[in-house]
């Protein structure tokens, strides 16, 4: 046989029409032969056969009928440039790509759910933990504090005045400082008064974090005089909301607190540092304020030294700071340097947590992605062996086939690349979309969620990355393709070797396993999520409006006046009659400031740090009616109670049980500081679940009439819908003072899905993950299923033929996936506790493990994984065995 | 079922292998053809021609007896199908309907 006839033999698959089309140029050469001589003849053969051959071949892949092997030779090697060689791989590999259509699409659209899971998470981890902060230079800036040994939690704002004026003149490593100092002011002077977040600012301050006001400059160092310090710089979101996006406001006067405040600048949109930060005025502390070294007022920022590393400014303030708790033993004992990054300082604890619980699992669905797509390409390499083969007997290099099964991927994961865009988009938008309003402006770097070059780039390199990875496997493969296969032209399907096999059970059994895993994670979430909107709270949400107010200490300082505002805002509403119900509290359930006090019981001797903390709430009688908090024993407080009367207390049940197991606590007394008045228990209420992030049931309330608090919430039960009321409610606040802003005006139960709303919207994130996982691992055992099936079409008909009856062929084939289905299962089941174990301890203790669940999913996979095995193995058992075994 | 209608192409390979009947390979086929068109066939246009055919069910083939000529390979031949027939019917009266008329144009046919 010439080159030209294998050509021809290699091109036409049926075997009558090969034979034929051979015979016929024999037979018509031979006669060209007779007339022209044999050279011509030979020439003559030569030519047809390969016109023959193209357009046979051009017809075959016109049909995109499986392995076009014209295409084999068309690319076959040659020497040239290298590039020639570059180009023809990079066609033939678009060919291969485009000559399966479906199975190409499978893989994109795999990896592009995969890739859009993983960068929908990195950009929320990028931009709301890894670099919120994206100031030029945030890197050579820190953030300086100190703390008490024994907190828990450090407050990053809590530097007095003496010590930082020391860290500043002492400080080399620190090139420039910055401090801002906390202002809720009180804006009004404009139709409804809001309470917006501000800071008092040293100069430069902006120019420290090289920000530039939009319009206007910062504060000049003079205006930390007093009498020139009412200067403001407004949050370019606040001068679009309030003030209509003035352009002539620089040089007007806004009431800030009662006060008049010149405008002095519009900071750049998105800019609100610190912590949300609308208004900023420049800090005009008095030569006394900078002498105390006891209130821990300011938050600290430096500017490394040019060559000085954070780890210098650390030692260097650990130094300064060890000298002052030396020097001033009566203020300084407790403080102890923290010195940190700008970004870690400055970002919110939780964040990281809930993010990289969500990262950790769209990593594992891109693992199984990848598993599935590995498989499929490992079914189509088999399918293609025998073109491997061809294109090495006809002196393909290993090295080159094993180039081009990479390249191919390269083809499919830019698709998936570009696919995946528009589901990042989605997921972004529905990210941002989760985030309740009243909950954003406490997240830094919320504004860089969003699609950008650098997305773009992360993703393509995860997708190249993964890709290339997981194309090794068909790609080696096709190294170890034997040429001695090459001419079984009767197209006999090779059963594929042990070992592929076995790698492909693995992948399918990972697969299972990590499915299950991820499935079960995030039905713990889900579950969690579920359980802190609607699970028990201890209190009853619905049907209740809450106002949320800070009672300014400018004007509040008299505790009489605080009490004669919150009982006069709740008479005026008293008089509603869709009103059931008012009572007032320091703090709301779900709110965001929280306030604890450390428990001394009487007869137990404590030290300060031995006490253990409890929550500490003041509140009027009607509040328990209001939010429906049961009173199980004693009374509820009442007019008796009077600030100058004897100190009472309504404590929790959890509380009462810890500190009095075996005693009535009617009548016990505690302490809330060592030095405090005694506290006598009047009543015992139930527990309630203040938030979520806070797990303390122990709770002291205080009546109103003896703590009388600066931060108040109106809670209002109401006949009927509770927004309904807003307006009252607004009303009854400005009948009694007119410049008093409410700070947050919503039903009770929007209050508790806001505070959760992150959570809930990880949880949901989560079931995605889990749930794309589920489908695409069982996606992933169908195909393998079907795959060897059809590779073993042959040997059912055979054992078909010698009478096996249709189970035992379905029984034969499903083995496999039974073994499959149970290793992974089993796995599965153990990783799914491990990481459920896991966010046990990192959600806050929100999630709980549940081996009910585990196995209540391990079944419903196990069996998904079962039918999707039986439906390949079913049609196998219908298969004509005569058919079978004459398929070739 | 629709009749099918067929290429030009086609129509001439059914023709051919009508007016070959026992005889009809692929060789002699596409002699036929030229002679009677006086038009060169490509050899791949046939082969790849009568495959779809035959997909479509116009024509059968049955291999024949492997020979000496021919270096020991077997000759396909082919037969029109009933189905074969009806779509060379349908093709033929289709074009004699858009003919009727022309007649003074086309001259005698």
């Amino acid at each position: 046989m010439n080159f030209a006839e294998q050509l021809l033999s290699t091109v036409i698959r049926d075997i009558g029409l090969r034979e034929s089309v051979i015979g016929d140029l024999r037979e018509e050469s031979a006669r060209h032969a007779a007339r022209f001589g044999g050279a011509s003849a030979k020439r003559w053969h030569t030519r047809q056969s390969l016109g023959i051959a193209v357009r046979y071949g051009v017809m075959r892949a016109l049909r995109r009928k499986p392995p076009v092997r014209w295409f084999t030779i068309a690319a076959a090697e040659t020497s040239g440039p290298w590039w020639t060689g570059a180009t023809r791989d990079v066609l033939y590999a678009w060919r291969a790509t485009t000559q399966r259509p479906m199975l190409s699409v499978a893989v994109i659209l795999t990896l592009a759910l995969a890739l859009a899971a993983n960068s929908t998470t990195f950009s929320l981890l990028d931009a709301l933990v890894l670099r919120p902060y994206r100031f030029a230079g945030v890197e050579r800036l820190i953030v300086a504090t100190t703390v008490a040994p024994e907190d828990a939690f450090f407050d990053r704002a809590n530097v007095t005045a003496a010590d930082f004026r020391e860290w500043q003149a002492q400080a080399k490593s620190v090139k420039g400082w910055a401090t801002y100092q906390w202002w809720d002011a009180n804006l009004s002077g404009v139709d409804i008064p809001e309470q917006v977040p501000g800071f008092f600012i040293s100069p430069g301050f902006f120019e420290l974090l090289s920000v530039k006001p939009v319009m206007g400059r910062e504060f000049l160092a003079s205006e930390t005089q007093q009498g020139q310090h009412h200067r403001v710089v407004l949050g370019h979101g606040l001068w679009t909301r309030r003030f209509a996006s003035d352009p002539q406001i620089i040089g007007k006067q806004v009431r800030l607190d009662g006060e008049l405040y010149e405008v002095v600048g519009i900071a750049p949109p998105g800019f609100n540092t610190p912590d949300g930060a609308e208004v900023w005025a420049p800090a005009a502390l008095t030569g006394e304020q900078w002498a105390n070294r006891r209130a821990g007022i300011l938050g600290v920022y430096g500017l490394l030294q040019d060559g000085a590393s954070l780890e210098q400014a650390r030692a260097e303030l650990e130094t300064i700071v060890d000298t002052q708790r030396r020097d001033h033993p009566d203020t300084n004992t407790k403080r102890y340097a923290r010195v940190m990054s700008f970004t870690k300082g400055m970002s919110d604890p939780g964040a990281g947590a809930f993010v990289g619980v969500w990262q950790a699992a769209a990593l594992l669905l891109l693992l199984i992605a990848c598993a599935n797509i590995a498989n499929l390409l490992m079914a189509r390499g088999a399918e293609r062996t025998s073109e491997y083969s061809i294109r090495l007997a006809l002196g393909a290099s290993r090295a080159r086939l094993f180039a081009q099964t990479l390249l191919e991927g390269l083809i499919l994961s830019m698709g998936a690349v570009l696919l995946s865009m528009p589901f990042i988009g989605i997921g972004l938008a529905l990210s941002r979309a989760s985030i309740p309003a009243s909950v954003l402006r406490f997240i830094p770097g919320w504004a860089y969620i969003r699609i950008d070059l650098e997305l773009f780039l992360v993703t393509a390199a995860l997708g190249t990355v993964a890709m290339t990875v997981f194309s090794v496997l068909p790609a080696m493969q096709a190294m170890r393709t034997q040429v001695s296969d090459t001419l079984r032209q009767s197209g006999r399907t090779l059963t594929p070797g042990r070992n592929r096999q076995w790698l492909r059970s693995t992948l399918a059994i990972t697969q299972v396993a990590l499915a299950l895993a991820l499935v079960f994670a995030s039905s713990l979430a889900m579950s969690a999520a579920y359980r802190t909107v609607n699970g028990v709270l201890g209190f009853d949400k619905n049907g209740v409006l809450v106002a949320q107010l800070n009672l300014p200490e400018r004007n509040y300082s008299d505790a009489d006046k605080r009490r004669r505002f919150i009982t006069s805002v709740e008479d005026s509403m008293r008089t509603i009659p869709a009103v059931s119900n008012i009572g007032a509290t320091s703090i709301i359930p779900a709110a965001f400031n929280n306030n604890s006090r450390r428990f001394f019981p009487e007869g137990v001797e404590l030290k300060e740090h031995e006490a253990r903390w409890a929550q500490y709430r003041s509140g009027t009688p009607d509040y328990f009616a209001a939010m429906k908090i049961p009173l199980i024993q004693g009374r509820l407080f009442d007019d008796s109670d009077r600030a100058d009367g004897p100190q009472v207390a309504v404590v929790s049940a959890a509380l009462a049980s810890r500190y009095w197991p075996d005693a009535d606590p009617i009548g016990k007394r505690f302490r809330l500081a060592l030095d405090g008045p005694w506290i006598t228990v009047i009543g015992v209420s139930g527990n309630m679940v203040h938030n979520w992030f806070v797990r303390q049931y122990d709770t002291v309330y205080r009546p109103l009439t003896q703590v009388a608090p600066y931060s108040v919430a109106f809670a209002v039960r109401t006949v009927g819908d509770p927004n309904a009321l807003a307006g009252d409610l607004r009303r009854a606040v400005s009948s009694v003072d007119a410049d008093q802003p409410i700070a947050s005006l919503m039903t009770l139960d929007q209050l508790v899905e806001d505070r959760a709303g992150g959570f809930v919207f990880i949880s949901r994130a989560l079931g995605v993950v889990g749930l794309i996982a589920l489908v695409l691992s069982i996606i992933g055992i169908y195909s393998l299923m079907a795959f060897l099936t059809t590779q073993r079409t042959q040997e059912i008909g055979v054992r078909m033929a010698l009478g096996a009856g249709r189970w035992q062929v379905v029984r034969a084939i499903t083995r496999r996936a039974v073994f499959i289905t149970i290793a992974g299962t089993v796995i599965g089941a153990a990783l799914g506790f491990g990481a459920g174990r896991i966010m046990e301890a990192l959600l806050f203790e929100m999630v709980t493990n549940s081996i009910v669940t585990l196995a209540i999913i391990s079944a419903v996979l196990a069996v998904a994984a079962l039918v999707a095995a039986y439906l390949p193995a079913q049609r196998a058992a219908r298969i004509d065995p005569m058919a079978a075994l004459r398929e070739s | 079922m629709a009749p099918i209608y067929l290429g030009e192409f086609e129509y001439a390979v059914l023709l051919a292998i009508l007016h070959l009947d026992e005889d009809a390979y692929a060789v002699p086929i596409r002699e036929l053809i030229e002679q009677r068109t006086s038009r060169p066939v490509a050899r791949g246009a046939l082969y790849t021609g009568l495959d779809r055919l035959e997909a479509k069910g116009c024509l059968k083939s049955r291999m024949g007896d492997p020979t000496e000529e021919r270096g020991g390979k077997a000759r396909r031949y082919y037969s029109v199908t009933p189905s074969g027939l009806k779509a060379i019917r349908a093709t033929h009266e289709a074009l004699s309907r858009m003919t009727k008329g022309l007649e003074t144009i086309l001259g005698n046919r």
